[in-house]
């Protein structure tokens, strides 16, 4: 089987292959793990994958050696960060690429697709895609560019047999945009936090464990 | 997916041929421009399905063009196809504009450009607003009710006036949510006749099981910073999804007040009661338009009827059984 017939697999957590293509939305509480779980769910299934992060909430480093401390391995032909934090600066050694405010979603927008096109020129048969987190690109723009952006985003996704992992908070963001903007995803992934304990459950996709699924990170 | 109107921008007279060379290759017929100005004029009349333009031209730059294009057809996907990097894109005076960018030096940039640019149209990738998740289906589902001499203006003009009268609101009107825009069938207390679909609040009804209420849009951050609402005094609103028989909502019936209020559940049922009324009226319109009476419409194969094939669609993913005419 080629690699591009298998859906992605998610190596230590308790879900199951998403076929190619899919879009996930992440929520959970900021400070209950849905960081790791994303870091966690982006981790390469093998050395032809890429993975490219969007962050907004962390800098590029920053995502990079956390993503290490998860297992993930920092092979800047294939990995690459758009940072779209305040601070961001270029790092072409890490290929990190800066776009200076999450407020610019087309340039966030650009720099998200010229580094989809270069980790493919670089040999990725596939790239996983995770966006951390959605809350400060919905919190400072208005609504329409978010659904442009959101629409642009899992496009590209889709039709590439790529994987969208995109993290929120449920507390950062209102109820009604957060049910608006889900609409752009296949499925999604809730992450809870009790006394410790976390779990998560999948909705919205066939084939995938039934109820809350313990975690531990 | 051939045959898409594309409207090519580049003031390189050489690349822009290549560029259109390769688009015609596709399958697409193509316009072209030099300036912003000369396609902005063009692009503004809805008449393109997408825009492929270089970011540096002569009177400005491929963000200039979009963001212009945003204004009048705010749907038209737009691609930067570029020997520009990122780095050199000054993206800040149009950070609300959001395109998509293919850079030429892509391995088979012009294949590339081609499958982007039919990926962009189909998925309607750069729509500013939430997308119903069979949007093929609803809009194969409301031709079948939006067709020339269904003659609905005077049963809707009565309707319309009757639930202004009853509700006590500015406005009451019937709706139909096409692919880019609403168009108004009836209002009483305007004389709207369209609206764009990023701008109208219907294209979130059309989202809703139900009913969807928002008793101050000023207080809703979905529609606060939507400045043509404003320009239309819409600050309360209620609507109802128009459903056909099995399932595809093709408009909605609604109330727009120019004050704050809320709408209490006995007026909500009211509410209902108009929209089951205004999906009657378009039901029997269709069924007269097609000399159909309602026997020979249950017996028609779904190829043959978009909006059957809607309905078999929803009833394989759901047993529930669903009605038989």
């Amino acid at each position: 089987m080629s690699i591009q017939r298998s859906g992605y697999s998610f190596d230590g957590l308790p879900l199951e292959e998403v076929p190619n293509g899919t879009n996930l939305l992440v929520t959970g509480p900021a400070l209950g793990g849905i960081r790791t779980l994303l870091l966690r769910m982006l981790l390469r299934g093998n050395r032809r994958e890429g993975t490219l992060f969007i962050t907004a909430d962390t800098d590029g480093p920053t995502t990079l050696s956390d993503y290490a401390a998860v297992g993930g391995d920092h092979d800047p032909m294939r990995v690459g960060v758009v940072d779209c934090t305040e601070t961001g600066v270029n790092d072409a050694d890490r290929n990190v690429h800066a776009v200076g405010s999450p407020n610019d979603l087309t340039g966030v927008g650009i720099e998200f697709s010229s580094l989809y096109e270069s980790l493919y020129a670089n040999g990725a048969e596939r790239v996983r895609t995770g966006v951390y987190t959605l809350a400060p690109f919905v919190v400072y723009s208005s609504v329409k560019p978010v659904y442009r952006f959101l629409h642009t985003l899992t496009g590209r996704i889709r039709t590439a047999d790529g994987l969208g992992v995109c993290a929120v908070d449920p507390d950062a963001v209102d109820t009604e945009t957060l049910t608006s903007i889900a609409q752009a995803f296949d499925g999604r992934v809730v992450l809870r936090s009790e006394n410790g304990r976390m779990a998560i459950r999948v909705e919205g996709l066939a084939d995938q464990p039934d109820g809350w699924q313990r975690v531990e990170f | 997916m051939a045959g898409l109107t594309i409207a090519c921008v580049d003031g390189d007279p050489e690349a822009r041929r290549k560029t259109q060379d390769a688009l015609v290759d596709g399958g697409h017929d193509v316009v072209s421009f030099g300036t912003v100005a000369e396609a902005a004029d063009l692009v503004g009349t809805g008449d393109v399905d997408c825009v492929v333009t270089e970011y540096s031209l002569p009177d400005g730059t491929g963000l200039d063009l979009t963001s212009r294009i945003r204004k009048h057809s705010p749907d038209t996907p737009c691609v930067l196809f570029t020997d520009a990097s990122p780095d050199r894109i000054d993206s800040t005076r149009h950070e609300n504009v959001v395109v998509e960018y293919l850079p030429r030096d892509t391995p088979d940039a012009h294949d590339s450009l081609s499958r982007l640019v039919e990926n962009v149209v189909a998925q309607r990738t750069q729509v500013g607003y939430p997308l119903p998740p069979e949007e093929d289906e609803r809009l194969a589902a409301l031709a079948q009710y939006d067709q020339p001499g269904l003659d609905t203006a005077e049963a809707f003009d009565r309707l319309t006036a009757l639930a202004q009268h009853r509700f006590g609101v500015d406005v009451a009107f019937v709706g139909l949510v096409d692919a880019h825009e609403e168009r108004f069938l009836a209002c009483a207390g305007e004389d709207w006749e369209s609206l764009s679909r990023e701008d109208s609040m219907c294209t979130h009804t059309i989202l809703e099981d139900d009913v969807l209420v928002v008793e101050d849009v000023d207080a809703d951050p979905r529609f606060a910073d939507n400045d043509r609402l404003d320009e239309l005094d819409i600050v309360a609103y209620a609507g109802v999804p128009l459903r056909t028989r099995r399932g595809a909502t093709i408009g909605a019936f609604c109330l727009t007040h120019s004050e704050p209020r809320s709408f209490s559940e006995a007026e909500l049922t009211d509410l209902r009661r108009f929209a089951d009324e205004a999906m009657e009226q378009l039901e029997l319109r269709r069924r007269l338009a097609e000399g159909d009476d309602g026997e020979t419409w249950s017996a028609q194969s779904p190829e043959a009827d978009p909006e059957l094939a809607v309905e078999t669609a929803n009833e394989s993913q759901d047993d529930s059984g669903g009605e038989t005419s």
